[in-house]
């Protein structure tokens, strides 16, 4: 359970405070509505590169990190489709210092050719690390696009070249700050030992004066439904084959979004779940195995994913994947298995709650979902899902037409053996 | 930027900017500690605010002390797959349903075994945390899955340049036969047996090899609970690692095709964390590269762009610490890159560094401790390496303290006592070696 109060600036910021009474910390969290499902096309990886940028400094604060760091903070932020988050947590006595902060990169950004050009070769390096040079690094870019055709969920945060992030201009970066970093188009959230009230004053005194107008947003092109199975093969040099498969489902504030989080929980939530149990420790078919929700505000994905163990043909994987889904369908879940699946989730919440940034972080989310009582009715909502429910919901998505198979293939099948001795010459 | 004028329009009706605090001294609960008949310690913490325990059991049973490669790891992961009462699936079945969180890890030192639970399913989860710690069996076919697996894992983890890096780092750094530099081929796998695993256990997971760090709600019933499981332990003999003198080497390079990026890896073998000049010698690493905006950060992200990421640390094991940097970059950029990073050591031997930066890089070394000591989870980490040096909570303060002390002229002086180009040992994994021109780093000039 987290208590909050939240209050709206007149320039449209949103502000949530949460009153931790325990935390010497405090967790300041700015959530902007921009991700990269926000833009262009050809210009894809943009919202990710700008996240990079409003850490290159103010008129005022030339170095963002110097000030936190003075004041015993750390700081950091992510992009995903959606969003953009930039957090923080510093000691409760330098709150002040959080907020001033925020609110100068939210007006003040100092970017100029010089930094843009060498914030581009570092998201290039970013690129190439995590997405180039690591084994199945190119699977989630490869599956996404695959999954969707007209969505821009068809390409992930980095974006869906590095030629597109190196051909950023300076003027398309004023735009985009221009457009999207408003008091209006953001949330601000703080959990530490304070009043929410006197959280207001200090947003007010740090936010109150900014102006910003409010553009609206382009339309955001929406996926039509799926009406065949979509299927691509891959061959990598990479030691295990992965068979993925992907289908369509509801966003994240969806009717059936919990059910289907639930349904991943059961095949993949723990080592008791069933694809471990049955597909990698008595079925001896992968070396691993996971299903998961995307949890994206529009409709999304459900994936489910196995590496193979050798001499496993990728037919043999994927039918093994099909009968746990199509069981599912067939077969009311025990009830046993419900309560262990609610049990977790509960005890999941209640950990995730323990963390002062946690609690800023999702007030921010919840917020942005537009449902914040949501927050706390997830635990009430899981506990009230039936195995009919579960049924119904698994018919409805788990059907080829509506998936997208990814069958990442290593070289040679397997030829795992020889890597050792590679690395030694 | 919006636009120069607005931003000056603006100007005057903005705030001064805040003094910035920097806190007292952070407050460390101490433990409370407790030796049992059998050698076992225990010392829990006690938190108020939330309805959660942690239990960490701690074996003296790392890498350092498998005879067989791979039968440290393999022990404490197998533990939970089937005990007396139970087999693997029961166990797993048991825990998810009291939403119980379990962990275990292996270093080159200890194994540790963890337990979170909500208060209300505390008593059921330490039934299951005995069978798992008192009455594993190894079965045969789970010894014989999970090798299967570690074996593939591995090799995925052997393709990635960074992994390569740290292994070949560790052999070049201490020997390819030292405990502490050792690595094994991935078939080695197929040779692991039940009765290593026995073995291992027989010997490691004893009371005089374990203390237990509990934090949380902890009253007396849940202290007594853990005391009973952790008291059932056989008492056996306090086990040392047999670790003969490591020889470090200058240089090394692993060729891998068609590499992005080459993964550099450069350190020097110093002293654990007892040794007097470890915290300010952590300081001095802490300036180099020890946070995001440090003079590597700086040098090699900002400045050049060669990487998304550098870091440098101070690792600290039980009978040896050496100092690490850390990073990958585009593979053009290699050899450049290592010559920064001696030319940002170089600068550390010849300049004072600023009191400014120093007093940031305080700063950031007493708000990482405080951010860890944030939760009853993070005082459980915090407590066991406590323990592991020998220590005890009030440990922290005694580093506080000794880091605010540090001054310019004592960095420098560390530096030049330290940071001696000859002495370090530079490993480089990629798609060229950047030594083939003849060059070699850390020459005396």
């Amino acid at each position: 359970m987290i208590t909050y109060e939240k209050h709206t600036l007149a320039n449209g910021l949103t502000v949530l405070a949460h009153r931790d009474r325990f935390s010497r910390m405090a967790a300041i969290n700015m959530l902007y509505k921009v991700g990269a499902r926000n833009e262009n096309p050809a210009r894809t990886g943009f919202a990710h590169l700008f996240e990079h940028l409003m850490f290159r400094g103010t008129e005022r604060v030339p170095d963002f990190d110097v000030p936190v760091q003075m004041a015993c903070g750390e700081n950091n932020a992510f992009t995903n489709n959606d969003y953009t988050d930039y957090y923080m947590t510093l000691p409760v006595d330098n709150v002040e210092v959080a907020l001033w902060l925020e609110s100068d990169r939210m007006t003040g950004l100092r970017i100029d050719r010089e930094n843009l050009e060498a914030e581009k070769k570092v998201v290039i390096e970013e690129y190439k690390q995590r997405y180039l040079n690591q084994p199945y690094g190119d699977l989630w870019l490869l599956l996404r696009a695959l999954a969707f055709g007209v969505h821009p969920y068809r390409w992930a945060t980095i974006g869906l070249d590095p030629e597109h992030i190196a051909g950023a201009t300076l003027g398309e970066v004023r735009e985009f700050y221009r457009r999207f970093y408003n008091p209006s188009n953001a949330i601000l959230s703080v959990a530490a030992d304070l009043e929410p009230e006197q959280v207001f004053l200090l947003a007010e005194k740090w936010f109150g004066n900014l102006t910003g107008e409010s553009c609206p947003k382009s339309e955001i092109p929406q996926e039509p439904v799926q009406s065949a199975p979509r299927r691509q093969e891959v061959v990598r040099e990479v030691p295990a084959t992965v068979v993925t498969i992907a289908f369509k489902m509801c966003g994240r504030t969806g009717d059936d979004f919990y059910s289907l989080d639930m349904i991943s929980d059961l095949l993949a939530g723990g080592s008791s779940s069933r694809l471990y149990r049955r597909l990698v420790q008595e079925g001896r078919l992968f070396a691993s195995a996971n299903a998961y929700v995307t949890g994206d505000v529009d409709p999304g994905l459900f994936v489910v994913t196995g590496h193979l163990l050798p001499g496993v043909s990728p037919q043999e994987a994927e039918e093994a994947l099909w009968e746990q889904l199509n069981e599912l369908k067939k077969q009311p879940v025990e009830e046993s298995e419900l309560e262990k699946v609610k049990n977790k989730f509960e005890a999941n919440t209640t950990f995730g709650e323990i963390n002062v940034m946690n609690k800023a972080m999702n007030l921010g989310f919840y917020e942005m979902l537009g449902n914040l009582p949501l927050i706390n009715r997830e635990v009430g909502l899981y506990r009230s899902l039936t195995p009919e429910r579960l049924m119904r919901c698994a018919e409805e998505v788990f059907v080829s037409e509506h998936s997208a198979t990814l069958v990442y293939r290593a070289a040679g099948d397997g030829a795992a053996e020889n890597i050792y001795k590679e690395m030694e010459i | 930027m919006k636009s120069a004028k607005q931003g000056s329009r603006k100007a005057h009706e903005y705030p001064e900017p805040p003094a910035i605090v920097t806190p007292a001294q952070a407050e460390v609960p101490l433990a409370r500690e407790e030796r049992l008949e059998n050698g076992a310690r225990l010392y829990t913490v006690d938190i108020p605010g939330q309805e959660v325990i942690r239990v960490s059991f701690v074996f003296r049973a790392g890498t350092s002390l498998q005879e067989i490669p791979f039968s440290a790891s393999a022990t404490v992961n197998l533990l939970s797959e089937g005990s007396q009462r139970w087999s693997a699936a029961q166990i797993a079945e048991q825990l998810d349903f009291y939403g119980s969180y379990y962990e275990v890890s292996t270093d080159r030192d200890y194994a540790v075994v963890t337990f979170c639970s909500l208060s209300r399913f505390f008593a059921e989860t330490m039934e299951v945390a005995e069978q798992i710690l008192l009455y594993p069996l190894f079965p045969e076919q789970e010894v014989r899955t999970y090798c299967t697996k570690q074996k593939q894992r591995l090799a995925v983890e052997r393709t990635k340049v960074a992994f390569q890096a740290r292994e070949l780092f560790s052999r070049t750094l201490f020997g390819a036969e030292h405990p502490y530099g050792i690595s094994s081929p991935a078939e080695r796998y197929d040779d692991l047996e039940r009765d290593m695993l026995v073995r291992f256990y027989d010997r490691c997971y004893t009371g005089r090899n374990c203390f237990v760090a509990v934090s949380g709600r902890v009253d007396d019933q849940v202290r007594e609970r853990i005391a009973a499981l952790a008291g059932r332990l056989p008492a056996g003999e306090v086990l040392r690692p047999n670790v003969g003198e490591a020889i470090s080497a200058r240089y090394a390079f692993a060729g891998h095709p068609g590499a992005v990026q080459s993964a550099i890896r450069i350190g020097i073998r110093l002293f654990p964390r007892t040794h007097p000049d470890f915290i300010p010698m952590q300081v001095v690493t802490t300036v180099l590269g020890g946070y995001f905006g440090s003079r590597l950060v700086q040098n090699l992200r900002e400045e050049r762009g060669y990487t998304y990421g550098v870091f440098a640390g101070m690792v600290n094991l039980e009978y040896e610490g050496y100092m690490a940097i850390a990073t990958e970059v585009a593979a053009a950029a290699t050899e450049d890159a290592v010559d920064q990073i001696f030319r940002e050591m170089e600068r550390l031997r010849n300049e004072l560094v600023g009191e400014q930066e120093l007093r940031m890089v305080k700063n950031i070394v007493a708000g990482e401790v405080m951010r860890i000591l944030d939760g009853p989870f993070g005082i459980a980490d915090v407590t066991i390496e406590n323990v592991q040096n020998g220590t005890d909570n009030g440990y922290i303060d005694r580093f506080l303290r000794r880091v605010r002390e540090v001054s310019p002229e004592e960095v420098l002086a560390m530096a030049r006592k330290y940071l001696i180009p000859e002495h370090f040992t530079t490993v480089v994994v990629g798609e060229a070696d950047p030594a083939l021109s003849g060059k070699v780093w850390g020459s005396v000039k």
